[in-house]
């Protein structure tokens, strides 16, 4: 005989899962690192794409 | 809104279509990246960044875009959603991080392309973009497969958001719901 039943509700949402919690610590050390070596003057981002053409000229070995 | 079937494999594959071919884009701008930074052949080393210029114009960034417009249409065509559960927000915000990276890549990229069509590259400055060029590929080529593996996983975890939706619709229609 079939009985009409709807699932309990818990009454709050369900909690973040692992996955989550990991991924989000992980991209937080990555920006983080990215940050530090910003500060430390290992230029790799930003102020390189900047960096204007007569200045890259600058390193350039004509033929 | 829900997608009709036929519309849903269509825009599917148009989604994977994209996606994966992003992926091989940028899997076949990684090698070059390396030859530009490890190579002693200058004539070589100038071809390739001229290559890269025109991997990531033509092929690259279209391709980065258009998941942008498909994967939503998808999510929110199917029971899915967009903000329901974690593996589809967590691919959203990959995806569109990647392709504001990866604009922001395009300046050095054509920088490279430019001084490679006049002269031999060399300078400190200029190994530095080649490094940066090297290092930015390998962290998208890592990033988008993370994306595929999501879609095919699709680990579990629904957002309090979809989780609100998922109690209305069971207050809504019990029936869904219903155990014999």
């Amino acid at each position: 005989m079939s009985q009409t039943r709807v699932k309990p509700d818990h009454g709050s949402p369900p909690s973040i899962p692992r996955w989550v919690k990991a991924s989000a610590i992980v991209v937080i050390v990555l920006v983080l690192l990215f940050v530090i070596l910003h500060l430390s003057g290992n230029d790799f981002g930003p102020a390189m794409h900047k960096m204007s053409f007569s200045s890259i000229e600058l390193g350039v070995q004509p033929l | 809104m829900t997608l009709p079937p036929r519309l849903r494999k269509l825009v599917l594959t148009a989604h994977v279509t994209f996606a994966v071919g992003w992926l091989g884009a940028v899997a076949a701008f990684l090698p070059l990246a390396v030859v530009g930074v490890t190579s002693q052949d200058a004539q070589l080393v100038r071809s390739v960044y001229m290559a890269m210029d025109l991997i990531a114009r033509f092929v690259i960034v279209p391709l980065s875009f258009a998941p942008l417009l498909t994967g939503p249409l998808l999510s929110l065509g199917t029971p899915w959603g967009l903000f329901r559960h974690y593996w589809i927000v967590a691919k959203l915000l990959i995806t569109i991080l990647s392709t504001i990276i990866l604009q922001v890549h395009m300046r050095p990229i054509s920088y490279l392309a430019e001084v490679a069509a006049k002269t031999t590259l060399s300078g400190a400055e200029l190994h530095g973009m080649q490094i940066q060029m090297l290092v930015a590929s390998a962290a998208a080529l890592l990033a988008l497969i993370v994306t595929t593996a999501l879609g095919v996983y699709k680990p579990k975890g629904m957002t309090p958001y979809g989780w609100r939706k998922q109690y209305e619709q069971r207050r809504v229609s019990p029936a869904v719901d219903v155990a014999t």
